[in-house]
């Protein structure tokens, strides 16, 4: 089976190019002065929304694809954040203010000497290998737990921002040993380049381009197996699957455990981007907010969450600075506009006005006006209940 | 269909892309980098808004004059949204797209610490107004702040005065509170107070050697009635008193559990490190009459300086029609008022350079600059500290602070941890 | 707004009240008056305005003097309420009269001989506060005025009053103090206050030399039960230079009282939890419905909840000074930057009709917060009935939208709201602290619960929801209209969350973002107890309030505590997925 249509391949090729070519080219070769030229802010704010679109992947792959509405899916993406966070701390050295080994907070708290749990991610592969295991091993207790005794629908919800919910708090704890409210911060070094010069956030910019496009394809290549029917069947009817003799509990766990290591890798090419990781990064809200890109992009396609998680931060990046005392008025009212009356959201939204244009005609040539779904009470399954 | 999302995609960038150079001449920008939304707009807004005052008032008297130019100030306002990294973003962005001269901004350590490295890799300037734990020092930021010596420690030094035994620590579980306890733990020891007299709990590492002290509520926190039930029992003996670092909201439940359990500032006084007369006002001041608090700065302060500042900045506040700047019953506090000193030190040194250059006026500022502030005289110190006056004062059913103590011209001194651990180890 | 429709009925009786008030005050102050004792008067006088170390030994002497005018006096000088009136060339200390005329001012007493403050004309003065100044106090002369007032309360017709003095000359450390508290003893009444004075008297006798009244001492302390002692039973205990027979008599009375303090943490923890309880109950039953019953993932519930508070502070307000707001858009109109304002004026009620304010909030918070609700379900929630996972969205943006406006209109900071005087203070039953708020929050909660349940179970509105909830379809079949029942259920609910808000108003802080604080707690309390179900909420807020309180207790910290119990719920969910009480259904998707 083709994985694209033409269009779609020329559509991503183009979109490859630009972020992976383009972007860094004329960031690299271009003078400050030139018109051309792409600053390095942009070329981070850019690498952080590439980061925010695999987040948003992850989400649209448990809600769009399997009917699993995640709302903790930021605890994953801030434990990458961490793992590597610890990698990056540990490379700082005794540049910190203290000029001692160990990263600063320890020393204020008054330790002297290394914790255990910390010395490993000295490694670079020790910390991406734990990027992998930990948010893998959590998502696949909890997903075992939550799907062995069928928890689904709103309860699934409500559980995974429990969980995310009494994460934050422990991640707050400064006895935790990881920073507390502060988190970390000041990185200096990854893989021996200086995280704060322009040609390694170039690379960091790079990498995270490639690492989207591999998320990309494959999970189009899943959704597109014989895997990926019986994911959706799950979403439109799980008992239907069940008594099909499928086990849906197998299936919504493995997806899970993908969608929490795809976060988890989202957050890792996040932190020395953004250059800090702390606990309100695993706050309930970011989790929603991962949703809500993924709603305006359009669920239940892969390129509606990339979209939708440009297209909101965006709109938040220049809100915050144009408009500081109304732009939540302006994000909010987007949120709820797009909902009620663009449920399949921007990816939807030519297909939603080609179905309005047809109205349109229709009644002009005095004929029956098919039944239109774009009125908001289009029947999507209902997971509750 | 893809095709016209990734041309939708395209032309949203190319949109963001290109920003306005667009600039007035003879005008300086600055940046104002606070949370004007999120959980820290409580405190925060109100320093955008002696930001903007002082701005005003500078451009109203001619501007700032730099050789036999003079620059009007700009304003850029961006908000910082309580969320760290887009502190982060924010910063660079005022740095390397708006190009400012200098910012006057953050509330919380977090996110100082978090614009931190991206003003000492842009070569920026940052003033920092909020009470702080200490424990850092960037070549690229300015402290106004109150460090710990002068807040906590002579707060405690009046209390010892006043013949206090026993001192209850709590506070919200993040770095300035965890700091400023530990090192207020060493300081009661030093003075002779018994550990058993410190209350809170503690919590020592493997070798027993004491690493934090107090007891911690997360941010947010709500429910006071086991903490207060606890200070209760733990006063009953008399002399007591509670220093208390809680941040900002989570005051108000404290408070009105302290209230309701009749624990009066006779019996057992609260001072509070992180309350001043801007956060007074969302509190039942008549049950808190005679509780204590410690800045630099008091509203009350009877000077004629002040008083000439107050009315001139009731005055603004009456024409102002930018958005988001609350008219009615507003109050001033130790936070504005070094906002405020901060542009006038900055201001007066880049007058003395001669030029908005970063190190040129950094140079500047460590060489001693002096501002007669509303409240007093500030100088900045070598160590990017401000030498000022500290006020001790308790709260009137009005919801201002009366002075009762006076520390004059305190140096500020980031730097406690160590000193006292020798001191310990000494004794 | 609400408080401004119809306030001619109250401002009547306000009136007639007040007058019937200032009447019973002015016959006070006429008896004062004629029981003054021109010394005692004298010496006030002469204290208030001695400076330096005199004053505070002026004031001591006053203590034996025993006198109301004394008290009176001395507490209106701690609270800043003694001022002073600068006449020429001496200046009069006067306390001002409660009652104020129109421009707030009102006749000033003289402190020296009790009458009116005359002018020239022999015509009576009349000030505004702010017109003089007050008397000024330190720290220092406040402790003197204390033990002062302390002394006087030793005779105070107030037991509490009298409890509390005992209780301060037991902590002095003073030997002299044992004889005052004797003779007081002998004259005492009160049981508890005879209780407090055994106490305080043998909290001083630890300090006799002689070890056989020490030991006497410490077998009172530990039969009394006394926990402020137990700082000086354990210094006594640990000491090295004591003799043996008084440490073994220390430990012995330390360990009786360690397990007093146990038992009253245990019951105090009990109360804590219920109240605790309460309040989660209180705000999730909102929610309990508009999600519950109604499948709508309300993340809007919250700033329901800070309407209601806001509207408490708002009749706060209106009930004293008025209350005023204006903001500034950030567009203009050729030039001329738009903004607008309101301003509503205040009563500037003052005494117990001030303190009643609270009364007409609660029915306004509901009603606002109602209104608040019937807006946003007819505007966004009536399309998302289908869609519940979505309504998570619209609600969410609804909950942004809404926090931005609560920071404009009434700005970024939270504002002040102060309790009531009847909701204050707290008593103690055998030293478990008992709030009045928190006692008041459990028959609240109660009561609200009760209230819902007949709403739901007796009336033919709630039989029309339980229909509606059950099976839309069938009962718009059924001639049911869906679209209004759906419409008064949201608004109710939303009501239920004003009232949450005013009432948490009370304890918490009344900010912008007042409902985040309680949006996942209450979502939790809900799932756990089983959506759909109204007792199941009722359940699982009082379990998950008394949970926390004992892991507080038992962990020593507010955070773990907390963070055990989310890992409960969640371990408990994966027990039971449905909740406590999960309805049960044939039917599949």
């Amino acid at each position: 089976m083709r994985l694209f249509s033409k269009w779609e391949l020329i559509a991503v090729g183009a979109a490859v190019l630009l972020m992976l070519v383009v972007l860094p080219c004329l960031n690299a070769f271009t003078l400050e002065s030139s018109w051309l030229h792409v600053s390095n802010f942009t070329i981070t704010v850019y690498g952080k929304y590439l980061c925010y679109a695999m987040l948003a992947i992850s989400v649209d792959l448990l809600w769009g694809y399997t009917g699993l509405l995640s709302l903790g899916q930021a605890l994953f993406f801030a434990l990458g954040g961490y793992m590597l966070g610890m990698y990056l701390m540990r490379m700082i050295g005794d540049l910190g203010q203290y000029h001692q080994p160990i990263p600063d907070f320890l020393v204020f708290l008054g330790w002297s000497t290394l914790p255990a749990f910390w010395k490993p991610f000295g490694s670079f592969p020790f910390a991406m290998f734990m990027a992998v295991l930990l948010p893998g091993t959590l998502a696949g207790i909890f997903g075992y737990l939550a799907f062995r005794s069928r928890i689904r629908g709103v309860y699934f919800s409500i559980l995974t921002q429990a969980l995310t919910y009494a994460a934050c708090l422990l991640f707050f704890r400064n006895s935790l040993l990881l920073g507390g409210n502060n988190g970390f911060t000041d990185f200096k070094f990854i893989l021996g380049h200086d995280t704060r010069e322009p040609a390694t956030q170039r690379g960091l910019f790079i990498v995270t381009g490639i690492a989207l496009l591999l998320v990309y394809l494959v999970c189009k290549w899943l959704t597109t197996t014989k895997f990926g029917k019986v994911q959706r069947a799950i979403r439109d009817s799980e008992n239907r699957v069940m008594f099909s003799g499928y086990s849906t509990a197998n299936f919504k766990l493995f997806i899970f455990v993908l969608a929490s290591v795809i976060a988890s890798l989202a957050g890792v090419l996040y932190v020395p981007q953004v250059g800090i990781i702390n606990p309100s990064e695993m706050a309930p809200d970011k989790s929603l907010e991962a949703v809500v890109w993924v709603a305006v992009g359009g669920r239940g396609t892969l390129i509606g969450p990339i979209l939708g998680a440009f297209a909101v931060n965006a709109m938040k990046s220049w809100a915050t600075r144009a408009y500081p005392d109304m732009w939540l008025i302006f994000l909010g009212t987007m949120f709820i506009l797009v909902t009620v009356f663009m449920p399949k959201g921007i990816v939807g939204l030519p297909a939603q006005l080609r179905d309005v244009y047809k109205k349109l005609t229709a009644r002009k040539m005095k004929v029956e006006p098919a039944p239109v779904a774009a009125n908001g009470e289009e029947p999507l399954p209902a997971k509750s209940e | 269909m893809k095709k016209h999302l990734m041309k939708c995609l395209a032309a949203m960038s190319a949109a963001v892309m290109v920003s306005s150079h667009a600039s007035a001449q003879d005008t300086v920008k600055i940046g104002i980098l606070h949370s004007l939304s999120g959980t820290m707009a409580i405190s925060e807004t109100s320093l955008r808004d002696v930001l903007l005052y002082a701005f005003d008032e500078i451009n109203g008297a001619g501007g700032i004059k730099v050789g036999d130019k003079s620059y009007k100030i700009e304003p850029v306002i961006v908000d910082g949204a309580s969320n760290w990294p887009l502190f982060a973003e924010k910063a660079k962005q005022l740095l390397e797209e708006d190009k400012v001269a200098v910012t006057f901004g953050c509330w919380t350590s977090v996110s100082r610490k978090s614009v931190l490295p991206v003003f000492e890799k842009d070569n920026g300037m940052l003033f920092y107004p909020v009470q702080y734990e200490g424990e850092e020092l960037s070549k690229n930021i300015f402290y106004t702040a109150e460090a710990v010596n002068q807040q906590a420690t002579p707060a405690v030094d009046y209390l010892l005065k006043a013949g206090k035994k026993k001192f209850y620590l709590i506070g919200t579980d993040y770095v300035y509170p965890q700091t400023t306890d530990l090192i207020l733990y060493k300081y009661l020891l030093l003075h002779g107070i018994p550990a058993e007299n410190i209350g809170g709990g503690f919590r020592k590492d493997d070798s027993g050697k004491v690493i934090s002290a107090g007891k911690y509520v997360p941010f947010g926190h709500t429910d006071f009635q086991q903490i207060v039930a606890d200070i209760k029992q733990f006063a009953a003996s008399g002399d007591a008193c509670v220093l208390n670092t809680i941040n900002g909201d989570s005051n108000v439940p404290f408070f009105k559990e302290i209230a309701a359990a009749g624990l009066t500032a006779a019996d057992c006084p609260v001072v509070s490190f992180s309350l001043a007369e801007d956060e007074l006002r969302a509190l039942p001041t008549k049950d808190l009459v005679g509780e204590l608090g410690c800045w630099t700065y008091f509203m009350s302060i009877n000077s004629p300086a002040n008083k000439a500042f107050l009315k001139s900045w009731n005055a603004w506040l009456k024409t102002q029609t930018h958005p988001g700047v609350v008219k009615e019953k507003r109050a001033v506090d130790s936070p504005m008022v070094l906002s405020y000193d901060g542009v006038y030190l900055w201001k007066a040194a880049v007058e003395k350079a001669g030029s908005f250059d970063v190190d040129k006026v950094s140079a500047v500022l460590e060489g001693g600059v002096v501002f007669d502030g509303p409240g007093g005289k500030v100088t900045m110190q070598k160590n990017h500290h401000v030498t000022k006056d500290v006020f001790i004062g308790e709260t009137k059913a009005n919801g201002q602070f009366k002075i009762l103590e006076t520390f004059p011209q305190v140096y500020g001194e980031p730097f406690m941890l160590k000193d006292l651990d020798a001191k310990l180890a000494a004794k | 707004m609400g408080g401004g429709k119809n306030p001619r009925p109250f401002l009547k009786m306000h009136r007639t009240l007040k007058f019937l008030f200032s009447l019973l005050c002015g016959i006070f102050s006429v008896l004062a008056v004629q029981a003054q004792d021109a010394a005692i008067r004298e010496k006030l006088s002469h204290a208030i305005l001695a400076e330096g170390a005199e004053q505070p030994k002026l004031v001591g002497e006053l203590s034996d003097t025993g006198s109301k005018i004394v008290r009176e006096v001395l507490v209106a000088w701690t609270r800043d309420n003694v001022f002073l009136y600068d006449a020429d060339t001496v200046k009069i200390p006067v306390l001002l009269e409660d009652q104020t005329d129109a421009d707030g001012k009102a006749r000033a007493i003289r402190i020296d001989n009790g009458k009116f403050l005359l002018d020239d004309k022999k015509q009576e003065l009349r000030f505004a506060p702010t017109e003089l100044t007050s008397a000024d106090t330190d720290a220092a002369l406040r402790t003197v005025i204390q033990q002062t007032l302390d002394s006087l309360a030793l005779a105070d017709p107030d037991p509490d009053a009298r409890e509390n003095a005992v209780l301060k000359l037991g902590n002095s450390k003073k030997l002299k103090n044992i004889p005052v508290l004797q003779a007081r003893l002998a004259k005492e009444n009160d049981l508890t206050v005879r209780r407090n004075i055994n106490e305080a008297i043998a909290m001083l006798q630890l300090g006799d030399p002689d070890p056989k009244v020490q030991v006497a001492a410490l077998q009172q302390l530990a039969a009394l039960k006394s926990i402020g002692s137990l700082d000086m039973v354990k210094s006594l205990a640990e000491s090295k230079t004591a003799a043996p027979e008084i440490v073994k008599a220390a430990k012995l009375s330390a360990e009786t009282i360690g397990e007093h303090i146990a038992a009253v943490n245990f019951f105090g923890t009990i109360f804590r939890g219920l109240s605790l309880g309460s309040i989660l109950l209180v705000v999730t039953l909102g929610l309990a419905i508009t999600f519950g019953l109604m499948g709508i993932i309300n993340m809007a519930h919250g700033e329901m909840i800070a309407v209601g508070a806001y509207t408490t502070y708002v009749v706060q307000n209106l009930f004293g000074s008025g209350f005023a707001f204006s903001i500034n858009l950030p567009f203009s109109f050729f030039g001329h930057p738009l903004g607008f304002g309101l301003h509503l004026p205040g009563m500037n009620s003052t005494g117990w009709f001030y303190e009643t304010y609270f009364i007409f909030a609660l029915p306004l918070s509901f009603l606002m917060a109602a209104l608040a609700g019937l807006a946003l379900e007819r505007s966004v929630i009536r399309f998302l009935y289908r869609r519940p996972l979505e309504s998570l969205l619209a609600t969410w943006g609804v909950s942004l939208v809404m926090q931005q406006l609560f920071r404009m209109v009434f700005g970024a900071n939270n504002v002040q709201v102060s309790s009531p005087r009847w909701l204050q203070g707290h008593f103690t039953l055998n030293d478990v602290l008992l709030g009045y708020n928190r006692v008041f929050v459990i028959g609240f909660a109660v009561l609200i619960v009760i209230g819902t349940w007949m709403l739901l179970t007796k009336t033919p509105l709630g039989l029309l929801i339980r229909a509606v909830m059950q099976n839309r379809d069938m009962a718009s079949c059924m001639g049911v209209r869906t679209a209004r029942v759906n419409m008064m259920t949201f608004a109710f609910g939303s009501g239920l969350a004003g009232l949450a808000g005013a009432f948490l108003s009370q304890i918490g802080n009344v900010g912008p973002s007042l409902g985040q604080s309680y949006i996942v707690d209450s979502f939790m309390t809900v799932v756990v107890g089983g959506v759909g179900s109204i007792v199941g909420t009722v359940y699982a807020a009082v379990g998950i309030g008394t949970s926390d309180q004992v892991l507080q207790q038992v962990t020593g910290s507010p955070v773990t505590g907390k963070i055990v119990v989310l890992v409960c719920i969640i371990l408990f969910l994966q027990w039971k997925p449905g909740g406590l009480f999960s309805i049960r259904s044939r039917s599949l998707d």
